[in-house]
């Protein structure tokens, strides 16, 4: 049974999977799990859905961009997709059904079971083409399909290695890879995005996005665009951390945090609540001057940008004396626990990577371990738990945020239909792919309404962005988002709930 | 074709002399006189005969017990009677597999006494006595423990046809799940003896319940009787099953139950709770209730036919037969395995009316997806009404099915549905 | 009709959306869930509705192009395995549920629903979908009905076809027919539906399903048996059904199986040669008192250890322990062949011991997990397909394995189906009349022999004269096929 990078997270771990169920969880996701007899019901796949509306774009038709580069043979000899890998597939499909771009359209070529056949025809005899790239770009590397698999396939890597084979080998259309080079040129540098942040608050105090809209010129800028402005949050104020915070009574561990790139400049109110909740459990916490840690990188297959972000992260952190490394959003701490993995061709980093890797832990993941100490007060409030995949899935971590949620007390923690499919942030996927982006997007936000809670907590700022833009596009935008530790640190400062309900 | 003498020579080479014999009144079958009677003991005789048969282009008609002689539309010629009765031999009982493979000739009361020599049963309880295996499945004969257990598509897991050319075939087998090539157990169910001859059968068992109980209630309305049965349809009590008997003098909805002993108690009492607010609680008499359905013969009447339909509609289907029985001034009676949607009425009155009636309630129930099958009738009544009502847009392909299988329409030709 | 045209004819029926022509993206295709054939496809289609797949079906009639349906493509006997030069009509995008009458206990889906959907979608209520194959989760209802999927709970409630109550289908000319009664039983005519499903969509292709809702049953109690190897255990499950018992589920795994499931699934299930998952369900008195019983006889047969659910998520890891059994044989060996054969429930010792013989001959492990109660064995070969030779010597073995099933009076597939995989076969089954006859149904639901040609039966007939210019069938011209 395969252990996750280090951390000894197990997948299958029955406690963890069905603590997961809540007493009143809809009896359906429940009688569909006892019904198979799954572990629990994220092990089942998604739910009834009707045909997408996107079929009609589906990709077999329209709207493909088209370069006609091809690479003979697909890959080259650099990290191919591992053929050992690809052949723990057996080709029996019960990823299928869990996989959102195959709930989406109903093709093959667009499910992990047919991207890895895709990747096995590029080994031995298919090349490189459009078609391939585009089914490979369409996969959201939200891995559902690995918590799905019952052969333990690894797709994770497979995607990931098909990724910079890609990037290396075909030739993308100019605009497509202006886009790209845009988005990496700014998200991963958080000075850049704040240098953003001051026109983008007067572009949004101003309403400018409105007025472009109604005077329909906004219909004119390219789908992407559009995309990108619709996810633009409202800017809080930033809340700095400082560079030391000590302990409330003993110390019981020291930890660095990471403060990430998105998260930092648009959500720092969850940074600063990471750290004072890590501080009122007895942590001494350690906020260094750090960069990117390169999870949109490795995700979108630029090896050596990754590599690049991976190594000075490294570096940041390793010499700090630090018990754990402690990270708030998801995307950020699964990369951070593959660093061993990534880092593997790296003499000089290899070994240290490995031993970085295993410092690493999700803030919930790291409160369960230590045990909770801290006084939790009341707040009677229903909030609905939406698990980001990179948590989920690539960590294997649900059981523990839910229990950190329920440790306070009043708290009526509900359960999302179809929890297991991706909400279709997935990194810059919902920049990049905004049509499926957005259906993903609207039916995760259908299922959370329909639990009728008053909140969503999530700990992904990719999530969050998604989410939100996508429930204002519903025009139901008036449901709070905050992140697991914002809602603790409100409970351990004994804060009303209408503080996180009027965020 | 050679005369009749001729003709019963040869089949006696191929039977023995003594097992053909030429046929009288009673092997009519609505008022059709076929010319011989011939029973052969052993597929491969069945195979000779029926190709004797095709050979000299007589129209045969399978018989087993004759119990549903009556049944059908009248055939458009009868030359042959292909008697059963010496393909009597129950085959192979396997109690540890829970299967029995049976020749079609043994009489369906006779295999219920075998098996129940290792507490073990067919699950099928078919009204007629003196019914054959075969017949039972020709005829896709089933009972009251069809709510539970299936009909015959359900138990049935292997069969030896004969066809019209006296080709033999098998399909299925001995063992309950087998998906090897196509089910023609199932396509043979039914088949009213059109498609060919059933030689033999092998059948999927169940064990004998240890405990019965009936649970009975009586009803003073359509309404109630639905409402009754629903109620049981719905509940988890797990009924074998649940019927209705609507005549006269009496009018009530029973459920049986079977379970082991240590469990019969508690299925009792949910299932009288549950029927309790329908109706006064009522005990069954064998004797002072006549519970048999309305086909026996001594039931005194006419007409009688099968209505189908969805369970949930039992109120429409009571209230629309009981209104136009009432209005053309006939009486009706019914019984009917209400849990599962099948009504019997027995129908008595003049001629005319009885037309009028059965046209009627057919005309209703087709519109929602339902049928009106007469079952026994004059042949007068048989020449004004369709027996099996109208076929829905499958008949081509059941037309094709014929063709295919008795090319030459020998068996039992015009019995069946759309003229086949 | 030249490529271009058929295609473009396809794209003006579905919409560019629904036409696949590009070989790379045709690949995927190739094969369903048995990887060991595969034919590319002239073409795969995607219809969205019923109208769609007449269309479609009426165009290849008219042209005379073959065609396969397809599902979710998990099926394990190569039933949607392309056609060669034939277009693949794949029907995962007809996934809508049409109505739920649960006054009559039915529910209307399209053919591309997946199974575990329909269970879901009445849970609430109170009912489900009885059913239930272990790859429930992936596949389509449609796949279900062509292959009359089993199911663990088999035993007692049935497979697939005891389940279908009435179908649309499209049949191979092109013309509509409803047949079965819906929830109007005893339709009159033949059972026309009832040798539709498990005809390994070679008849026609279902566009609306009704299928028949179960009552969830009020109790449910699952144990777990251990025991020295599977003989013992065997006799449990004779006791058992000898006690007049019919457990909703009676399943066995063996040591093999039971090492590649804790290894990948980690369930915990206790050291032994064989184990026995033991369920029952039913009214409340009846399964307390049964299951009582059960506990007994596994007793009586020197269970080493039985473990009783304590509850649900217990009774849910014992049997996703058993349904990740296949997936699971990854993690103990490279490669592994599924075998799916059925013997008398009685004859399930003997055959083992030969399974076991057969293994030791063959010099490649066996692992055994089946349906203890009606006799469906799934022996699991494991082989490295990277050692030369030993992919064929696999197949063999399985090939013999089925040859025993057979020697014992068992039939040569229990839920897998025939398809691609064991038209080799069917002659030691079934005589050529036997084949002929089945054919004759063949014959009447498609005529022209476009629908799925070239499964179940090894040497396809031809149905007679067809109107028109003669044309040669292509399996005819290839001298392997007579005029029937």
């Amino acid at each position: 049974m395969t252990e996750r990078n280090g951390s000894g997270e197990d997948r299958y771990d029955a406690t963890d999977a069905t603590e997961r169920r809540h007493p009143e969880g809809t009896a359906r996701e429940q009688a569909m799990a006892g019904a198979i007899g799954a572990g629990s019901p994220e092990d089942v796949g998604q739910g009834v859905g009707e045909a997408s509306s996107l079929a009609d774009e589906a990709t077999v038709g329209a709207g493909r961009r088209e370069t006609g580069s091809v690479s003979f043979p697909a890959f080259d000899a650099h990290h191919p997709p591992d053929k050992d890998l690809i052949d723990d597939c057996v080709h029996c499909g019960f990823c299928l059904p869990t996989c959102p771009t195959y709930v989406l359209f109903g093709e093959e070529m667009d499910s992990p079971r047919g991207r890895i056949y895709l990747m096995n025809k590029g080994l031995t005899e298919e090349p490189l083409n459009d078609q391939m790239v585009r089914h490979f770009d369409l996969c959201l590397g939200c891995m559902a399909c690995v918590t799905a698999c019952p052969s333990g396939v690894q797709y994770d890597k497979l995607i990931e290695s098909t990724r910079q084979q890609v990037e290396r080998r075909y030739e993308r259309a100019p605009e497509d890879k202006a886009f790209r080079e845009m988005i990496f040129q700014f998200f991963p540098y958080p000075n850049r995005l704040r240098a953003l942040a001051a026109p983008m608050r007067l572009y949004q105090r101003f309403g400018i996005g409105d007025k472009l809209r109604r005077a329909g010129i906004m219909q004119r800028i390219p789908a992407r665009m559009r995309a990108m402005e619709a996810l633009l949050p409202d800017l809080p104020k930033e809340e700095k951390i400082p560079d030391l915070t000590g302990p409330i009574g003993e110390r019981r561990r020291r930890v660095g945090v990471l403060t990430g790139c998105v998260q930092r400049v648009f959500f720092s109110p969850a940074n600063a609540a990471t750290v004072r909740v890590l501080a009122a459990e007895g942590c001494e916490v350690v906020a260094p001057k750090q960069g990117c840690c390169g999870a949109l990188s490795t995700h979108a297959g630029r090896e050596e940008e990754s590599l690049d972000f991976a190594r000075k992260t490294i570096d940041t952190f390793e010499n700090l004396n630090l018990d754990n490394v402690i990270v708030n959003a998801a995307g950020c701490g699964s990369t951070m626990k593959e660093y061993g993995y990534l880092l593997r061709d790296d003499p000089e980093y290899a070994e240290r990577a490995k031993a970085f890797s295993a410092k690493v832990r999700d803030v919930t993941e790291f409160l369960q371990e230590l045990g909770p100490v801290a006084e939790r007060n009341p707040l009677p409030v229903t909030a609905a738990y939406h698990d980001a995949c990179h948590l989920a899935h690539a960590q294997g971590i649900r059981r523990q945020p839910r229990q950190t949620l329920k440790q306070i007390p009043g708290m009526d923690v509900k359960e999302i239909r179809e929890a297991e499919i991706c909400c279709g942030s997935a990194g810059i996927y919902n920049m990049i792919e905004p049509e499926p982006a957005a259906e993903l997007g609207e039916r995760k936000a259908n299922n959370i309404l329909k639990t009728g809670a008053q909140m969503i907590v999530t700990s992904n700022p990719g999530c969050m962005l998604q989410i939100q833009s996508s429930l204002k596009r519903m025009g139901q935008d008036g449901l709070p988002m905050v992140h697991p530790m914002e809602v603790l640190d409100a409970s351990l400062r004994g804060e009303p709930v209408e503080t996180l309900l009027d965020k | 074709m050679q005369t009749k003498s001729v003709v019963a020579e040869d089949l006696g080479g191929i039977v023995g002399k003594e097992n053909v014999r030429e046929a009288t009144a009673e092997d009519t079958i609505d008022g059709v006189e076929p010319s011989l009677v011939v029973e052969p003991g052993s597929v491969e005789e069945i195979g000779a005969v029926m190709k004797l048969a095709s050979r000299e282009g007589l129209a045969v008609s399978p018989r087993g017990g004759g119990t549903k002689a009556g049944w059908g539309a009248p055939p458009r010629a009868l030359d042959l009677v292909l008697s059963m009765a010496r393909m009597d031999e129950i085959t192979e009982h396997v109690p540890g597999d829970q299967i029995v493979r049976t020749q079609s000739g043994v009489k369906f009361g006779a295999l219920q006494e075998k098996l129940a020599e290792a507490n073990q049963m067919l699950a099928l309880d078919p009204p007629e006595k003196d019914a054959t295996v075969g017949g039972v499945v020709a005829a896709n004969s089933s009972g009251p423990r069809r709510y539970k257990y299936g009909t015959v598509r359900d138990l049935i897991i292997g069969i030896t046809v004969v066809l019209a050319d006296g080709t033999i075939a098998k399909a299925g087998g001995k063992v309950v799940k087998n998906v090897a090539g196509y089910d023609l157990s199932k396509l043979f169910t039914g088949s009213f003896g059109t498609l060919g001859v059933i030689a033999d059968a092998n059948f999927r068992l169940h064990p004998r319940p240890e405990a019965v109980r009936t649970v009975a209630v009586e009803v003073e309305s359509p309404q109630a009787a639905r409402d009754a049965a629903q109620a049981i349809v719905h509940s988890q009590v797990e009924a074998t099953a649940v019927e209705l008997h609507w005549g006269e003098e009496t009018k009530l909805v029973s459920v049986l139950l079977e379970s082991i002993p240590d469990g019969i108690g508690a299925k009792e009492e949910a299932a009288s709770f549950l029927l309790k607010s329908f109706g006064k609680e009522r005990t069954l008499d064998e004797e002072a209730d006549d519970l048999r359905p309305p086909s026996t013969d001594s039931a005194g009447y006419e007409v009688d036919i099968k209505i189908g339909a969805p369970p949930a509609e039992l109120t429409s289907v009571l209230d629309s037969i009981l209104n136009a029985a009432e209005r053309r001034g006939a009486t009706v009676s019914m019984t009917g395995h209400a849990g599962s949607g099948v009504t019997y009425a027995g129908l008595s009155g003049e001629e005319d009316d009885l037309v009028g009636l059965v046209e009627e309630v057919r005309e209703i129930r087709t519109r929602s997806g339902g049928s009106v099958i007469v079952r026994r009738a004059p042949a007068s009544f048989k020449d004004k009404v369709d027996v099996w009502g109208p076929a829905g847009d499958y008949l081509g392909l059941t037309r094709r099915v014929k063709e295919k299988f008795d090319p030459g329409y020998f068996m039992n030709p015009g019995r069946f549905i759309g003229g086949i | 009709m030249d490529r271009g045209r058929l295609i473009e004819t396809m794209q003006e029926i579905l919409g560019p959306q629904g036409v696949i022509y590009e070989r790379e993206q045709l690949r995927t295709y190739e094969c369903d869930g048995l990887m060991n054939y595969r034919v590319i496809p002239e073409l795969v289609v995607l219809p969205e509705s019923a109208e769609h797949v007449q269309k479609i079906v009426q165009t290849c009639y008219d042209e005379g192009i073959p065609f396969v349906a397809r599902g979710s493509g998990t099926g394990l006997s190569g039933g949607a395995l392309p056609v060669e030069s034939g277009v693949l009509i794949v029907l995962s995008r007809m996934r809508k549920i049409l109505e739920v009458d649960l006054e009559n206990q039915r529910i209307v889906v399209e053919p591309g629903v997946i199974n575990i959907w329909v269970s879901q979608e009445v849970a609430d209520e109170g009912y489900y979908y009885a059913p239930d194959p272990a790859s429930q989760i992936v596949s389509s209802i449609g796949g279900n009905l062509a292959e009359n999927s089993g199911g663990v709970h088999c035993l007692k409630y049935g497979f697939t076809t005891n389940h279908v109550m009435g179908a649309e289908v499209v049949l191979p000319d092109g013309s509509i027919v409803h047949i079965g009664g819906g929830m109007v039983p005893d339709a009159p005519g033949y059972e026309l539906l009832g040798a539709f499903v498990g005809s390994e969509g070679t008849l026609g292709i279902a566009t609306k399903i009704t299928l028949r809702l179960v009552r969830k049953p009020e109790a449910v109690r699952t144990l777990l048996a251990a025991f020295t190897d599977t003989e013992e255990a065997g006799g449990a499950v004779s006791g058992i059904i000898g006690a007049g018992i019919v457990p909703a589920a009676i399943e066995m795994m063996d040591a093999l199986t039971i090492e590649a499931v804790e290894k990948q699934v980690a369930p915990g299930f206790p050291e032994a040669g064989a184990l026995l998952i033991v369920e029952l369900d039913g009214p409340e008195a009846e399964v307390a008192s049964q299951f009582d019983q059960v506990i007994e006889v596994c007793q009586e047969n020197e269970a080493s250890e039985i473990r009783v659910a304590e509850d649900d998520e217990e009774r849910a890891l014992f049997w996703k322990g058993r349904k990740a059994a296949f997936g699971a044989m990854g993690s103990i060996s490279n490669d592994y062949y599924v075998q799916d054969g059925v013997v008398p429930r009685t004859e399930l010792g003997t055959v083992l011991k030969r399974i076991s013989d057969l293994s030791n001959d063959y010099q490649l492990r066996v692992a055994n997990v089946f349906h203890a109660g009606d006799g469906n064995l799934h022996p699991l070969v494991l082989y490295d397909n990277d050692v030369p030779g030993e992919a064929e010597k696999a197949e063999e073995l399985a090939g013999d394995i089925v040859f025993v099933c057979l020697e014992h009076g068992g039939s040569l597939t229990g839920e897998h189906g025939i398809g691609q995989d064991k038209k080799k076969y069917m002659p030691k089954m079934f005589t050529t009349d036997d084949m002929d006859v089945m054919q004759l149904l063949r014959c009447a639901f498609d005529p022209h022999q476009i629908c799925n040609p070239g499964k179940i039966f090894p040497t396809p007939r031809l149905c007679g004269e067809r109107p028109g210019p003669f044309h040669m069938h292509p399996v005819q011209k290839a001298g392997l096929a007579e005029n029937f």
